[in-house]
């Protein structure tokens, strides 16, 4: 199997950055999981969709709207009305694809097409609200769900996976620009960039 | 000396003494100083010239509604100018500058101004140059004689050139409750809201909480008001629920409860931290907003009343309280209400001697009777100031006056003052409750224009609601707190106030009409003569004499002069201030630096969009252009290649071997369910359903209108599955355009599509040696033409990597696009270099693919402009017509098949040089090359294949004119020159070596 | 302005695009009355006061949204998704 290759490029620098007069705020690191697909149900279908992914995925979802679950090999939020971001091992898609009948919904393998960065740390919502226009306030933005949202330019599906931490999935081609300007919106806090 | 710094008192630490220089003079001042209180304990009281006459000016006031301490502060290199002093904490090694001077502050040329006083009066400008053209120097050309020596006499400081280095940054924030000022009303709403367990931020404009607290000398809670506004401090900052921000003014209030404000974050510092910006624009969603935001007081109008040494009283109240400073030895007050007498024992405490108290009123309260008494002096009740003397104060003129009928009478008489400290009454600051919504509403006992009732979400408290006592304030504070957290039972005591009772309302007096000149607005320099000249000329309108006279315009947005404006006005109208209205106050509340509003786009507009093969390209020397937000190469050339030699190269390779081309960027799209086949014969003017599973077919799609939308070629992968690729440019739009049209047109038809442009990256291998290059490295699969025939699909693998193989031609050649996973793009481009060296396979960038498709006539985003229909583009056998489909209804419209439109054809250059895209296209030229247009050019290129200059072009009459000659016309580029106009289909027409 | 997006909550305009008038009817696919063309590709109302639009939280979720604005003051009347079948809690299911 070949590889597959960062979008980062010499972007990615690890190490400490930025002011550490008060140590790294934040830990950054790229973790764009193996497998990723967008799974989309037909109207009235997204709790029999919700329940393909959880038999697929071992995780426990609902039809709620930004919800989500966070797994250890796993995970998946709403992204939209009738949608799930889905992530896992790289067999993923093809499982999901398998397991979902057409009368449900539709797969689509985004595993080349989005780039997953974690941020993680004391100042992660300090630093993240720089950037997007949505509140990381732990009781509006709570554990395992997502958000779809916007940079400017930059799509971005952001999922808490911790009372701190980030996932932020990006599209693959804006993944370098996008990690530049959270580099920068970083050093205020000190940064490490985990290798 | 008159000014200086007190001998005790304030809250500056004089244990830190801090150096900094003003107009190139060395000064000391203290931490807690800013750099007007610095000055004013320097000495200094002369510190700008004015707008207009160059008067001489010194210290107005002590916050941000400055109008004269207008200074240029030079940091990191670059100078940033009208910059009030008043707001500029000191720091050592701060560089500040006087404005408006030449060629010094103490001696200015231009004074000579105040000599031509009358020409520049009220519209002086629409007078002088706006007039029609009468002789030669009448008029908009007079205006531009004398433009030059105006602008530098007349105006503020003078913007740098440099690049500016600092960071600006933006935060967006949310809360359930926003608390506008931190003064003790303030202070008890936050308090109260903040008890509730609300998410409540802060914001207050100066470095220190606490508002009035800090310099009205009374007593909150059996404290000094002072350390209650530290205790109130620092309760607020141990809740994790509460975000204070100090040094940051919310300057909008926008819909939905939508406010901005700026943090000046390291503006007091000598330099920023790494990574600090230096200001940092907050977008704050707010639940409620308590506005706090105080009052701000309000000068009287008299001659001379612009002279250094004249200050507001409540200024000079804070300077000694707040800073330790003395703003005068011998101070004279004058007043028309209660406030002034507390501004002047707070003087008499600090050391100053107060020589007189100048009341309008007959009468005054016991209360103020007392302070007098503190401060020494006995009031000169019914009395006017009438004039001031010196070029620093040193007397101030006094006569008696009727407040009921603004009657002068007696003689003057002179009274010896360096500083005169004046209160006209105070007026909410009611801006931000202004830009919300609402008319403001006049409150005649106040003299003082009254917030408007709330039509967003917001509560008002303290000075801002008209209740001017500290008692007043803290109730009300707490009243807001509550209200704003919809609780019943407040959680917090109020506490006692011990103050003076000041009455609240002052003399309805707001000028003192005597002989002299009587500034109304001191920072554009007009006068209470320019307001009563511009109703006389009939602008009686509050916005027009606002825009006429520039009344109010000026940086510090009218805050001193508004209401005296108005007034002034009123009185030359007859009528009531009420009935002569007030102008919508505009953010920002007061000046904020555009860097804020830019912030992290400061300098970089747009993102990097990079396709997985961008490194590769970068390594091999291509030459990238940016196309959107993408970068894609445009040439990879050659040492010493001139472009056009470059791409000429390229597309040469291509038409003899074979060439590689980065594709990642175009738009593709994923389309499934079982109704994906009938939305595509929808969306596009030729039928998809018929298309076999394994093949792709190119498609048109078009606008309801008729107009020709975008193209690109549609992959069916499976029976409901569907990869659609638009062009570059308009992935976006079609991207939309689908799901506009699933979720509001067709809402019954069960298809899903999501861009998968970044999941493939994707490759174009064209030329007669194509398929030689993918028989060496494609596995899994055949690649030969049974198996793999025109618009055919396979799937199989590069050097390990799946890969997707559509056999599609834009080039005109034999050729390949090849996609593979985008983190494989890399990879699988190597391999294809690799396969391709025995054949010399040349990579090649948009500049040859260009004139590739040009020689073969292909449409792009240059002939698909918006306006053009697939009739007009020769496409018209893609329009079915067994199908209605998106656009078919309207394109056949009289207008849109009219004769006369332009359409496709090629032009070849005669004269054996380049065309310009955009030259136009005349039937005879007239002797500077110039005719009437037909048409114009889209695209252009050197063709190798043809060894000639070509374009597209849209014509009149389109192929009607092949075989006819017409002419280049291009002024622009002043290139003219005959062309012969052909088929768009200039090489291969039949298509034959498409077919290999 | 925020506009409260059904599936994401209240959101700032900045992620949201203009998709046009809402109280257009396109005709049937294969009419050929032309002035019912005309009216749904170009002829608008322009009132003042409560207006149905389309907005597509493009930043966001994608949907489209039927969103009744106040042309006057901007307040935000009501939301509903464009795609009628989302609008019931068995569609959302």
């Amino acid at each position: 199997m070949v590889e597959r290759e960062s979008p980062l490029g010499a972007a990615f620098r690890p190490g400490r950055h930025g002011n550490l007069s008060a140590g790294p705020g934040l830990r950054i690191s790229e973790v764009t999981p193996s497998g990723i697909a967008e799974a989309a149900a037909w109207p009235g279908m997204k709790a029999a969709l919700a329940e393909v992914i959880s038999s697929v995925t071992a995780l426990s979802l609902s039809a709620e709207p930004n919800t989500g679950d966070v797994g250890p090999e796993s995970s998946a939020f709403s992204i939209g009305p009738q949608r799930f971001l889905v992530t896992g091992g790289a067999d993923l898609p093809a499982r999901l694809a398998a397991a979902l009948p057409l009368e449900i919904g539709t797969v689509t393998d985004l595993s080349h097409g989005r780039t997953a960065i974690r941020i993680e740390g004391a100042r992660a919502g300090w630093v993240l609200s720089k950037l997007f226009a949505i509140d990381f306030h732990a009781e509006a933005f709570p554990l395992t769900e997502g958000r779809a949202t916007v940079h400017h330019d930059i799509f971005a599906q952001i999922q808490r996976i911790s009372p701190n931490g980030f996932d932020i999935y990006v599209f693959r081609s804006f993944a370098r620009a996008f990690w530049l300007e959270l580099c920068e919106a970083a050093e205020e806090v000190g940064y490490e960039v985990a290798g | 000396m008159s000014a200086r710094r007190a001998t005790g008192g304030g809250l500056i630490d004089r244990s830190q003494p801090i150096r900094f220089t003003f107009d190139g003079k060395t000064y000391t001042g203290y931490a807690g100083d800013t750099l007007a209180s610095a000055l004013l304990a320097n000495g200094v009281t002369l510190v700008g010239r004015s707008f207009k006459y160059h008067r001489p000016r010194g210290i107005f006031t002590a916050g941000i509604d400055e109008p004269n301490a207008l200074v240029t502060v030079l940091k990191d290199g670059v100078r940033e100018p009208n910059i009030p002093a008043t707001g500029i904490e000191i720091y050592d090694g701060l560089t500040a500058e006087s404005q408006n001077r030449f060629p010094s502050l103490e001696f200015d040329l231009a004074a000579v101004n105040q000599l031509a006083g009358p020409l520049f009066s009220a519209g002086f400008y629409y007078k002088t140059f706006m007039g029609p053209v009468i002789g030669p120097l009448k008029g908009t050309r007079f205006w531009m004689f004398c433009e030059h020596f105006i602008r530098r006499a007349a105006g503020l400081g003078r913007a740098g050139y440099e690049k500016d280095p600092v960071r600006y940054e933006k935060m967006n924030a949310f809360c359930d409750v926003l608390v506008v000022g931190a003064g003790p009303a303030g202070l008890m709403a936050a308090t109260e809201a903040a008890k509730a367990g609300k998410r409540v931020i802060l914001a207050e404009q100066d470095p220190r909480l606490g508002g009035s607290a800090n310099w009205s000398g009374e007593e909150i809670g059996g404290k000094k008001a002072t350390e209650w506004a530290e205790v109130k401090a620092a309760e607020l900052t141990a809740l994790d629920n509460v975000q204070i921000l100090t040094r940051t003014t919310v300057w909008g209030y926008y819909d939905g409860n939508n406010l901005a404000a700026i943090e000046r974050v390291t503006d007091h510092l000598p330099a920023a931290p790494i990574g600090v910006p230096r200001h940092r624009h907050w977008s704050i969603r707010a639940g409620t907003v308590v506005l706090a935001t105080g009052a701000l007081e309000r000068p009287l109008v008299f001659p001379g009343n612009d002279r250094p040494g004249v200050m507001l009283a409540g200024a000079a109240e804070r300077y000694a309280r707040e800073f330790g400073v003395l703003p005068g030895e011998k101070i004279a007050v004058f007043t028309n209400n209660d406030s002034a007498y507390r501004a002047a024992a707070a003087l008499k405490e600090a050391g100053a001697a107060i020589v007189a108290i100048i009341d309008v009123r007959p009468e005054i309260s016991p209360a103020a009777r007392a302070l007098a008494e503190q401060a020494g002096i006995a009031p000169l009740t019914g009395h006017a100031v009438t004039d001031t003397v010196g070029k620093r104060l040193t007397k101030v003129m006094v006569q008696h006056f009727d407040a009921a009928t603004g009657r002068l009478s007696g003689d003057p008489r002179p009274i010896e003052a360096d500083c005169l400290v004046v209160s006209g009454g105070w007026s909410p600051a009611i801006h931000l409750a202004s830009q919300a919504g609402g008319a403001p509403v006049w409150d005649g006992k106040l003299q003082a224009f009254l917030p408007p009732e709330p039509n967003q979400k917001w509560v008002g408290a303290g000075a801002f609601t008209g209740a001017l006592t500290t008692a007043e304030a803290l109730s009300t504070g707490r009243d807001a707190g509550l209200k704003a957290t919809g609780k019943k039972a407040s959680r917090v005591k109020l506490p006692e106030v011990a103050a003076p009772a000041l009455d609240p309302f002052p003399a309805a007096v707001f000028e003192i009409k005597a002989k002299g000149k009587a500034f109304v607005d001191l920072q554009h320099d007009v006068t209470a003569d320019d307001v009563r000249l511009a109703h006389r000329e009939g602008f009686v309108s509050v916005e027009h004499l606002k825009r006429y006279t520039t009344l109010g315009m000026a940086t510090d947005q009218g805050k001193t002069s508004n209401v005296p404006g108005l007034a002034i006005m009123a009185d030359a109208r007859g009528l009531p201030i009420e009935k002569v209205g007030t102008t919508r106050f505009r953010p920002p509340f007061s000046p904020i630096s555009i860097g804020s509003l830019a912030a992290e786009r400061h300098w970089r507009f747009k993102p990097d969009r990079l396709t997985p093969m961008h490194d590769w390209h970068v390594k091999r020397r291509a030459r990238m252009m940016e196309a959107g937000l993408w970068h894609r190469p445009m040439i990879y050339g050659e040492p010493g290649e001139t472009v056009e030699q470059a791409y000429a190269r390229e597309a040469a390779a291509v038409r003899r071997s074979v060439g590689i081309c980065d594709v990642s960027t175009l738009g593709k799209i994923a389309v499934k369910g079982p109704d994906a086949a009938g939305f595509l014969d929808h969306v596009y003017t030729n039928v998809f359903s018929t298309l076999p599973v394994g093949k792709a077919r190119y498609g048109l799609m078009l606008r309801e209108d008729g107009i020709a939308f975008d193209d690109g070629t549609t992959w069916r992968l499976g029976e409901h599955e569907f990869l659609m690729t638009t062009t570059t440019a308009n992935a976006g739009k079609v991207m939309q355009h689908l799901e506009y049209y699933l979720d509001v047109v067709w809402p019954q038809l069960k298809v899903h599509v999501t861009s998968v442009t970044d999941q493939w990256a994707g490759a174009a291998v064209a030329g007669p040696n194509a398929r030689k290059v993918l028989q060496a490295c494609v596995t899994g699969t055949a690649v030969d033409n049974e198996t793999l025939p025109h618009m055919g699909i396979v799937h199989g693998e590069i050097a390990g990597a799946p890969v997707m193989i559509c056999r599609l031609s834009f080039s005109g050649e034999l050729a390949y696009e090849v996609y593979c996973g985008a983190g494989h793009g890399r990879h699988v481009w190597e391999a294809l270099m690799a396969a391709g060296e025995p054949f010399g396979i040349t990579p090649y960038g948009l500049e040859a693919l260009g004139a590739l498709r040009i020689e073969k006539g292909h449409v792009t985003g240059a002939e698909i402009d918006g306006r053009t229909t697939a009739r007009d583009l020769y496409l018209d056998w893609m329009l079915s017509k067994k199908k209605p489909f998106i656009g078919s209804a309207l394109m056949d419209r009289e207008g849109q098949i009219d004769w006369s439109r332009l359409r496709l054809v090629g032009v070849i250059s005669l004269d054996g040089r380049p065309l310009g895209g955009g030259a136009h296209i005349v039937e005879k030229a007239d002797g500077n090359g110039l005719g009437t247009s037909i048409g114009h050019v889209t695209a252009s290129c050197y063709s190798p294949a043809l060894q000639k200059y070509i374009g597209l072009a849209l014509v009149r009459g389109g192929k009607a004119r092949h075989g006819t000659r017409a002419f280049l016309s291009d002024p622009l580029r002043k290139r003219f020159g005959q062309v012969e106009i052909v088929s768009h289909h200039f090489f291969d027409p039949e298509g034959k070596r498409l077919h290999g | 302005m925020l506009i409260p997006c059904p599936h994401c909550g209240p959101r700032d305009l900045a992620e949201f695009s203009y998709q046009g008038d809402a109280t257009r009817v396109r005709p049937d696919p294969a009419s050929t009355d032309m002035k019912a063309w005309y009216d749904y590709v170009y002829n608008r109302p322009n009132p003042s006061g409560p207006h149905r639009e389309y907005w597509q939280h493009s930043g966001g979720c994608r949907a489209h949204l039927v969103v009744v604005r106040d042309t006057l003051s901007h307040e935000i009347i009501s939301v509903a998704f464009a795609h009628a079948g989302l609008n019931t809690a068995e569609g959302r299911q």
